[in-house]
């Protein structure tokens, strides 16, 4: 059966390019527009993965992050962001990666790959 | 850290309408003062008070009584109610509870945090036990008492080698590990911790993303042995009072024997050192009065605490603890009882061995403690026979 993987981005173009460049993986993708919705989509659609923006309207990344876990506390979660700082965060730890947005998605796309085979790593 | 939010089952019907840490104690202290006390004087003036079950007269004694620090100089005494920010269920243990406040932690981004317990009474200088860690170079240090081996039920039992490295933690043991020097004695936790924050977070986040109770006991201590560098801390060398005091009032008997204690002749739990006052919130009370000195009509109080708004007339009060605005009148007798804020005894009643809570009236000629058979029909009588008299109740 395929992987599920939740991409969690508020901006239009890079939800789309995840999307396809995942499903092109092998990967099955569902999106949310920002945590809050990350949160109904968790519940509904049982993913196996997440991968999950932080600088987002309604409900930012490092919010959603411990409320997904409070909610799945096995999940693996990637926080993929534009901003390297929010690694100061002490929630950022609880993801399972931290990756700094590039337009090369091989980074994301090993990390998914690892993640999604070797379960979570802590 | 303070942890505030346990229920003190053990202690109901004291717990009832308030936490544990709210309860009344030693006439005019609640519990979490002794905590609080030894927090000022160890100078630590950054303090969360984790609540989270019937915590109104927590947080209203807490902005009363201890709004006594420098917001401007970036110190606070704050409650924190749990906020379900994280997760929506009440906390599911200590480390649990930390780890819900992982925000609160982030904002204030503290080099150490000690995590504490406000539930128990003594006397500790915290500095100690700080100066301690970062000599030890520790990642976790656990405060620790040395108690008799025959209650290793009761505690959870640190094993630890000759540096006082901790090496093993059972949880409640029948058969202890004893101390290395003392086959006799255990080292019990007293629930006080000292971390590395970085070292906390990531623990706390292991232990969240795990199957797990939760508990710094059961959970973190245990993953962190072998792993980490954990001590133990000799309560002795802390202990404010010198007389090794800790007690942990986990129910009514303790409860009771705790502030019996407090009326010897020398209590074991001194309360009137200049050098370690312990504070608390106080209302403006006139001072306690005795009225009355006639032919079988006279106000005494012997061998008891009696506290400010007072007034004992012609009646007599001994071995007892009264909490402010406690009313005895005339012909009224109180012997080895606890009352607490604004109870008031009848003329002629007598109480014996018991606990009244807040603002109960005694009606003229009522016995309480006398007949156990009669009193358990109506109130909880404990094991050794206490009667605790519940707040608010019309009798």
């Amino acid at each position: 059966m395929k992987k599920k993987i939740l991409v969690v981005e508020d901006e239009e173009g890079l939800r789309l390019l995840y999307e396809e460049e995942l499903k092109s993986e092998g990967y099955e993708v569902i999106t949310a527009r920002n945590g809050k919705e990350a949160i109904e989509k968790l519940e509904k659609e049982k993913p196996n993965l997440i991968i999950l923006d932080i600088v987002m309207p309604v409900m930012d990344g490092m919010e959603a992050l411990g409320k997904i876990l409070g909610k799945d506390r096995k999940i693996p979660i990637i926080l993929n962001t534009s901003y390297s700082g929010y690694q100061q965060d002490f929630m950022s730890w609880a993801a399972d990666a931290y990756i700094t947005k590039s337009p090369d998605l091989s980074e994301l796309k090993n990390k998914v790959k690892e993640l999604l085979e070797r379960g979570r790593v802590l | 850290m303070i942890l505030a939010g346990g229920r003190g089952e053990r202690l109901y019907p004291l717990t009832r309408d308030r936490a544990k840490p709210a309860v009344p104690f030693g006439g005019i202290y609640r519990i979490i003062d002794f905590t609080l006390s030894n927090c000022i004087h160890s100078d630590i003036r950054r303090i969360f008070v984790l609540t989270q079950y019937k915590s109104t007269s927590l947080h209203r004694h807490i902005q009363f009584g201890w709004n006594i620090v420098s917001a401007t100089l970036g110190e606070f005494i704050e409650a924190i109610p749990a906020q379900q920010r994280i997760d929506e269920h009440w906390y599911q243990g200590t480390a649990d509870a930390i780890y819900q406040n992982i925000y609160t932690l982030q904002q204030e981004r503290p080099d150490l945090v000690l995590i504490l317990s406000g539930d128990h009474i003594y006397k500790m200088d915290y500095r100690k036990m700080i100066a301690y860690h970062i000599e030890k170079g520790a990642d976790l240090t656990v405060g620790a008492i040395r108690m008799d081996r025959k209650l290793s039920q009761e505690f959870g039992v640190i094993e630890v080698d000759k540096e006082w490295r901790i090496i093993g933690f059972q949880e409640k043991p029948e058969i202890p590990k004893t101390i290395p020097e003392d086959p006799e004695g255990i080292l019990a936790s007293m629930g006080i911790y000292v971390f590395g924050t970085e070292i906390l977070v990531r623990r706390l986040i292991e232990d969240a993303r795990s199957e797990s109770t939760h508990d710094f006991g059961r959970d973190i201590i245990p993953a962190m042995i072998g792993k980490d560098r954990i001590f133990a801390f000799d309560f002795r060398i802390g202990d404010q009072g010198e007389s090794g005091y800790w007690r942990d009032v986990g129910t009514i008997d303790a409860y009771f024997e705790a502030n019996m204690d407090l009326i010897s002749v020398t209590p074991q739990l001194n309360l009137y050192d200049p050098q370690w006052p312990i504070l608390t919130y106080q209302s403006p009370h006139p001072p306690a009065k005795t009225v009355l000195l006639e032919e079988g009509r006279v106000g005494t109080a012997l061998n008891s605490i009696i506290s400010n708004g007072c007034i004992i007339s012609g009646g007599s009060v001994i071995r007892s603890i009264l909490s402010p605005r406690v009313m005895v009148h005339s012909y009224a007798e109180v012997e080895d009882s606890i009352l607490m804020e604004g109870v008031d005894v009848g003329r002629g009643a007598r109480i014996r061995r018991s606990i009244i809570d807040k603002d109960v009236h005694i009606p003229q000629g009522m016995k309480i403690g006398y007949n156990l058979d009669e009193d358990v029909k109506r109130f909880t009588v404990t094991g050794s026979g206490i009667v605790v008299v519940p707040k608010g109740i019309r009798l």
